[in-house]
Formats: C-alpha cells, structure tokens, sequence
C-alpha cells in the first residue's frame, strides 16, 4: 500500500518534473509557424533544425556562449584555488587576528548582493569597468562560502598528517600541494560546481553592468530575445544549448551538489 | 650592546614569523584589500548614497533624509514590499512540503532513487532565464495556451494568468517553487537518512502505522530541517527578481513589482541610485531581521545543529 502511494506520487511529480524540458528540447526541434498557435505543436513529428541554423546564422548567439564562458571559468578557477589556499590558512595556521578576519568575511553572508549592486555599479563607471569582462570577474575572483566549506572539512582532520611533514622537513607549500590539497579535492570540486552554476546562470549583475549586445552572457542575451516577441521554438534552441553546459556538470558532478549543500547547511 | 642584541632579535623574530606565515601573508594580504575594495568599501558608499543625491558629473549634494523620507510617501515601494510579504506567503510552505514530500519518496525505498532525485533537482541547476521562458508560454493566458488548454479538459475557462494582476504574483511564486524545491529536498533528505530506525521500531511496537508514524516520528525528529529551511527560503524569498523582470516586468499595475525589482528600476530605468539605495537597505533591514530571528531561536534551543 505504501509503495503504491509512493510510486503513483512519483509518477505524477516526475512527470510535472521532465514536462518543462521535454518541451523545451521537443519545441526547438519544431517549426517556426506552429510554435504560436497550437499548444501542443512540441509533440514529436516532422522535426527540424532550422531553429538552431537560425540562432547560429545570427553570430552573436556564438558571442553571447563565450562570453558566458570568459566569465564563468576564471572565476571558478581562482574560486576553487582561493577556497583551498585560504581554507588552509583559516583551519591549520596560527597567526595573529585570524578568527577576527574570518568572521568579518563571513559577516558579508548576512548581506543581499543587491545591496552591493548600486554602488558597484558606481565604482565600475570610475574604473571603465562598465560593458567589459572586469567588472564580472574581478570582484568574484574569491567567495567566502568555498573558504568555509574547506575550513570547516579541514578541522575535522587530525593534526598528524601535517606534524609529520613537518618533522620530514616540508614546508607549507609543500603541505599544502602534496597533502591538503588532493585530501580536500571533494570539496574543492563541490565548490567549483556551485560556483560553475550560480555564475552561468547570473542573470542580475551581468544586466546591470552589461548594456552591449556583445557583452552578453547568454543568460541576457536569451533575456533579451524572450522580451522581443520572438517565437517560441528559437527561444527554446537557445535556451537547449544555454542548458548543456549545466547538465553535463550536473551530470559528472551531481554527487558534489548534494553533498555541498548537505555540507553548507547542516554541520 | 643591549640595543643590537634587541635589534637583532627583532630582526630575527621576524624573519622566523615570516617562515612560518609566509604563506599566509602572501594569500591573506591581497585577499583583505580586494575585501575591503569590493565589500567593505562598497557597504559604505551605499550607505553613503542614501543621504546624498548622486549625479553624474560632479560632486554629490548632500540631501539629508530626504531620499528616506520618500520611502514613506511613496505607495508603490510600500506595495512592492506588501508584494514581496505576499510572495513569501505564496512560496514558503508549498516549497518546504514539495521537498519534504519528495524527499519522502526519494527515500520510500524506490527503485532507481538516484536518478529521481537527479531530476527533481535539475530545475535548480537551471537558469531562470530558461524555466521563465518555457514557465511564460505555459502560462499564456491565451486559449492557446497550454495549461489553459489543460485546465479546458476539466470544464475550467481560460485564465488570464501572467496579464492578471491577481494571479500573475501567483504564477511566478509557481515557478520558484518548481525551481527550489529541490534544494529543499536535499536538505529533507539528509534529515530523514538521519533519523535513528529504532524510532521507527518502537512506535510500530506501540502499534503506529505509517500515517501516525510520520506525524509522530518523522514529522517531529525533522524540526531542525524545517527551522533551516524556513529560514533559507525566506531569505530566498525577499530577494525575488528574475522571474518578475522576466516574465513582468513587475507588472500588471504594479502586481508582481517585488522589493528588489523596484530597487532595479528606481536605479537602472529612473537613474534614481540614491532612492535605490536606500530600497536595497530596506531589503537589507528584512533580512537582517530574519537572520536575527534565526540566531535567536538557535542560541535557545541547543537540539538546533
């Protein structure tokens, strides 16, 4: 009885669950015309690509993924460095005002980042930062939650691995690349699919700091085609192709999803 | 003689301080200037901003409270927040059960559990951008539209959703539910794997069945599950944004204009970045108050983490 309502439950949500992506892949295989007027003009006959001919034919879509992509992978390199090299610091190193600097790091969490927007949006006209790659990477080159994460790994690990280098006479670069570094590879690597994902998908800085239709990352610039009454299924081949680099993360990495935020929530 | 000897041990002394740490110092220093440029600094200016009237060639006039004397008079900013009250309203619980009710049947013992989860978690993974896009032409509010179509199978007339001031707020907290419940789940999940068999044992003795078990066993043994997530879908909740610029433009008449949607337009359609400013301190306020709430509840009850 039991399996009964639990497998008809899952039906139904698994099914309200697939229905947006189905119809997002089935509707930008489908031509232009139908697109408008039938609501069921996704289901499966007569496919055709001139959706995606159409949105690549239009070079700024290819600009629009790259940019997306300049500013999602260096960020979340320098992420996962900084999350490793300052979680380090923070669990294992002894130094003057250290928990001090932490927890005012940590304090920033409390704060909305709109709050930061405005006069980002100031400083970045001052520096010429306005329409060009700095101003979304720059001030995402490190983020606190990744140091916490590692920190907090870091601190459950016994002394010993470390002392023991120390005796053999390694000093903390050597530490740090030969031994917390490959230990604290699971949560590095969480913290990079988190930042991959949360930067890929930034909608609200890159619109506000970017106005060139080249600029774009393709979260605006697929924004941009949404607000311009274009039709459906292009719409949908840009959103396919803006959805695989997230799914084949999602896919490879999803271990690292649940668990990081397992990890950031409940200690 | 004593004055070198100090000298030198000074001088030693931080050599030896800078074999240790050097490292730290390295990392540490250019990691607080970038801190104080880009968090520090900025806090303050926006601060800063709210007494002042900002202009683009030329010194900022200082203007006292004014800009935060306008908040009170001004009905729309009062409505963006009793919209965004309403959308909290609209989005908390029906996440937090969505979750709960996923998490239960990811964990009910099915067959390829693993891949569910994966898929209920997908739309978190998503952009905005993309579930707006396919969440817009569902919602058409057209008798074309698909869920019109739908909901004409069981005798219901079209709705006007999206262009309807009184559902328009409802179809987006839809979509945010449909796009968060799956954190939730996970959340739910780690709980549940966390709640001691014996439990369960015992009230089966006591002779409880599932419904009863879950309203005395389940239910119960989450409370830190739902104090957090309660609290991480509020804070959530306050800074709703994508879908209203998405799909609305805070619109009809104002209906799903949210706090920081208004903040949005007061700063980037008006060129008013001191009134924005002053909007983005009164979200700050919310939800430094509903941080506080947490801490407090946290600091009481030690069964809390």
């Amino acid at each position: 009885m039991k399996k009964v309502i639990s497998y008809t439950a899952l039906a139904i949500l698994a099914i309200v669950f697939i229905m947006p992506f189905i119809i997002m892949v089935f509707g930008s295989l489908k031509e232009v015309k139908q697109a408008q007027i039938d609501p069921l003009f996704w289901l499966p006959t007569n496919p055709s690509i001139q959706n995606y001919i159409t949105i690549f034919s239009n070079g700024i879509f290819l600009r629009w993924i790259w940019n997306s992509i300049v500013i999602t992978v260096i960020p979340v390199m320098t992420q996962m460095i900084f999350a490793a090299l300052l979680g380090y610091i923070f669990a294992k190193k002894q130094f003057w005002g250290k928990e001090a600097i932490f927890w005012t790091f940590m304090a920033v969490i409390m704060i909305p980042q709109q709050l930061f927007i405005i006069p980002k949006y100031i400083m970045f006209a001052d520096f010429g930062w306005i329409n060009t790659y700095w101003a979304l990477i720059v001030p995402e080159l490190w983020a606190i939650m990744g140091v916490f994460l590692v920190r907090q790994f870091l601190q459950g690990i016994p002394k010993d691995l470390e002392e023991a280098a120390y005796i053999d006479g390694a000093n903390d670069w050597q530490i740090f690349f030969k031994i917390i570094l490959p230990l604290s590879f699971p949560v590095v690597a969480t913290v990079g699919t988190f930042a991959f994902i949360s930067n890929w998908n930034d909608l609200f800085q890159p619109l506000i700091y970017l106005t060139n239709e080249k600029m774009f990352p393709v979260t605006v610039g697929l924004a941009s085609m949404l607000g311009k009454e274009g039709n459906f299924g292009v719409e949908m081949a840009g959103a396919t192709i803006s959805f695989i680099p997230t799914f084949l993360i999602f896919i490879f990495f999803q271990r690292y999803f649940t668990e990081g935020i397992t990890m950031s929530g409940i200690k | 003689m004593t004055s070198t000897t100090s000298k030198q041990s000074l001088s030693a002394r931080i050599k030896r301080e800078l074999n240790k740490n050097l490292l730290v110092y390295i990392v540490l220093i250019p990691v607080i200037i970038h801190f104080i440029i880009f968090q520090v600094y900025p806090f303050a200016l926006s601060f800063y901003l709210t007494f002042h009237d900002w202009k683009i060639i030329g010194d900022p006039e200082f203007v006292g409270l004014k800009h935060w004397k306008n908040l009170f008079d001004d009905e729309i900013a009062w409505k963006a927040i009793w919209n965004t009250v309403k959308f909290s309203v609209y989005y908390i619980l029906p996440t937090m059960a969505l979750g709960l009710i996923l998490a239960l049947i990811i964990n009910s013992g099915i067959k390829f559990s693993g891949f569910f989860k994966g898929l209920f978690f997908l739309p978190v993974v998503t952009s905005f951008v993309i579930i707006a896009g396919i969440w817009g032409w569902l919602f058409r509010g057209t008798e074309d539209g698909f869920i019109n179509y739908l909901i004409g199978f069981v005798g219901i007339d079209p709705q006007l959703f999206l262009s309807s001031s009184s559902q328009a707020l409802l179809v987006l907290a839809g979509l945010s539910i449909f796009k968060v419940a799956g954190t939730t789940m996970i959340y739910y999940y780690a709980g549940l794997q966390s709640i001691d068999r014996q439990l369960y044992e015992a009230a089966r003795i006591d002779g409880a069945n599932s419904w009863k078990m879950f309203w005395s066993v389940t239910f119960p043994m989450l409370k830190p599950i739902h104090f957090y997530v309660a609290i991480t879908t509020t804070i959530g909740s306050f800074q709703i944004f994508d879908s209203a610029f998405l799909l609305t433009n805070g619109g009809p008449n104002y209906s799903t204009t949210t706090i920081v949607y208004y903040l949005y337009h007061q700063g980037f359609t008006s060129l008013n970045l001191s009134y924005a400013a002053v909007l983005s301190y009164v979200l700050f306020f919310i939800i430094l108050i509903i941080s506080l709430i947490q801490r407090k509840y946290i600091g009481k009850d030690p069964n809390y983490y």
